[in-house]
């Protein structure tokens, strides 16, 4: 038979008569898997057999069963939509059509959705109510407030029975043992769960302290790992809304790592597990120590740094002091930096004291390396202390300088500031004299 | 500065986030430098009065944990965790 007797229509293919061209039967076979409604949209369980990508990006893998396999192949832009990669040996759920691809002379199913297996109704609902509320921006980014930078008080709404209060008040008793925990019970599965959840979360957002009138800054809300449908309460619809409502910033961890429900996209923050939960929701203690040790580290350079100047200033004034013997004159001015200084030294001191104390805790754990380090820093500490003690005016009047005031108190600086006969008081390092001026010179002897 | 006037001022009712935000501005201040000495002093006075209270807060406080129970007309009251109490 010659190809060029022509094709036979192909609604005729089906008479026995005739000769089939192998592209009439493939079309005929094509069609009639196109007219069936069970092939046209469909879901199918099974096992991933080998999987390959295209260069042109189509994804190609076989399901099967004990029983049989069946090729499937998801389009590009189908593939990138989905948010669930097939790997060889996974179960999954697949959803698409049955067509034939003629130049290869086989069907497929074309995919265009797939659920891990087992998710069956479940996982049907999930996604039913996941389009919903997205769609309605209870999950949209720009909702999400931020967490509170220093909370006092944490609302946390879990079962009491079970590890996940307990791992919760671990985290924070070490991680942030100020914050106060205010846990408000709820049944986290089963039947009156979501009921419960909601009820628990209400019960904090009503609550304020009756002394501060405040209430929480913050609030967890947590239940441990277990299966799709233990942790399925936190997929229902109540649940969800009432996360999204809640008046101040709410984080949620549920279940393990890999899990994840609608309460959590709902969140403010979401969490891996109940124990991130809690981290996330409070300062690192450990942080703010070494802050503190920083913070406490520049006050100590900055004191320093600050009584530095007027403490070299009296310095000099002493020295030149020094030159007028018989004459000693000590500024009000510098008199009053004394006293601060002094002040200074005190506060300084403490400071020194509360330092060393420090680096004899940290020398336990420190190595060795740091030990010099550690020395210098004390030595220097020492000395700045040291330095700042030596500066009381007391200590100049005991070296045999006095202080010289005129009868209004004001201390005299310059003989020719008074004139003979003139009253003046003299402070001693020991009581004071009452003198009369004689003579004003105005130079050194 | 009023709230760095005077050291016996209610340092150690200050919650620990505004004292330490307190701390830092003494010693930004201080760093900065050109203070009368009175002020520089008095401030380092109130700086290391805020460092000590910091600390004290961080190594001293221990977790306070209630729990929210609803009493009756709407009441609320926080009571004592104990191990026997069931969810609801």
């Amino acid at each position: 038979m010659a190809a060029s007797a022509g094709a036979p229509a192909a609604g005729r293919a089906h008479t026995a008569s005739r000769i089939l061209f192998v592209g009439e039967l493939t079309r005929a076979i094509r069609d009639v898997m196109r007219d069936a409604p069970r092939l046209r949209d469909l879901w199918v369980e099974g096992e991933v057999g080998q999987v390959s990508i295209s260069s042109a990006g189509h994804c190609y893998f076989t399901l099967k069963d004990e029983k049989a396999q069946l090729r499937c192949m998801i389009f590009r832009d189908d593939r990138l939509s989905i948010p669930f990669e097939p790997r060889t040996g996974l179960r999954l759920v697949a959803h698409g059509r049955v067509d034939v691809f003629e130049p290869q002379g086989h069907y497929q199913l074309y995919v265009d959705a797939i659920q891990p297996a087992g998710f069956g109704d479940l996982a049907l609902r999930f996604e039913a109510l996941k389009a919903t509320l997205t769609k309605e921006g209870l999950f949209d980014a720009g909702r999400k407030r931020p967490l509170p930078a220093w909370p006092r008080t944490i609302g946390v709404a879990t079962s009491l029975n079970g590890a996940v209060l307990q791992d919760i008040r671990q985290v924070l008793a070490r991680r942030w043992p100020m914050v106060r925990v205010v846990v408000s019970s709820c049944l986290v599965q089963g039947t009156g769960a979501p009921e419960s959840v909601v009820t628990a979360l209400r019960r904090l957002a009503r609550w304020t302290d009756p002394q501060t009138g405040r209430g929480t800054d913050v609030v967890i809300l947590a239940r441990g790992g277990g299966s799709l449908e233990d942790l399925w309460a936190f997929n229902e619809e109540i649940v969800v809304r009432a996360v999204a409502a809640h008046p101040c910033p709410i984080v949620v961890g549920v279940g393990h790592e890999t899990d994840v429900t609608l309460a959590e996209f709902a969140a403010d923050m979401r969490a891996s597990t109940p124990s991130v939960a809690a981290e996330l929701s409070v300062p690192a203690r450990a942080e703010q120590e070494a802050r503190l040790r920083v913070l406490g580290g520049r006050l100590t350079d900055a004191g320093r740094r600050a009584v530095a100047g007027p403490r070299a200033t009296l310095d000099a004034e002493r020295r030149a002091l020094d030159g007028f013997r018989p004459a000693a004159h000590l500024a009000a001015e510098r008199e009053r930096v004394g006293f601060l200084l002094d002040r200074g030294a005190r506060a300084m001191d403490a400071r020194l004291a509360a330092e060393r104390s420090r680096l004899v805790r940290l020398d336990d754990r420190l190595p060795m390396l740091l030990q010099g380090r550690l020395d210098r820093a004390r030595t220097d500490l020492r000395a700045a202390a040291a330095g700042l003690g030596a500066l009381s005016p007391y200590a100049t009047l005991e070296r045999g300088y006095a202080i010289v005031r005129d009868a209004e108190g004001h201390v005299l600086r310059a003989a020719l500031a008074t004139t003979p006969g003139s009253p003046l008081q003299v402070t001693l390092a020991k009581g004071g004299i009452d003198v009369r001026v004689e003579r004003v010179r105005d130079s050194a002897p | 500065m009023p709230e760095t006037a005077t050291l016996d001022d209610t340092i150690a009712s200050l919650p620990y986030d505004r004292a330490l935000a307190e701390f830092q501005s003494v010693v930004t201040r201080l760093e900065a430098g050109g203070l009368p000495l009175e002020e520089v002093i008095a401030l380092f006075e109130r700086g290391v009065a805020l460092h000590a209270h910091c600390e004290t807060l961080l190594r001293s406080a221990e977790l306070r944990v209630q729990r929210l129970v609803d009493g009756a007309g709407g009441s609320q009251r926080t009571v004592d965790l104990r191990p026997d109490d069931e969810d609801g």
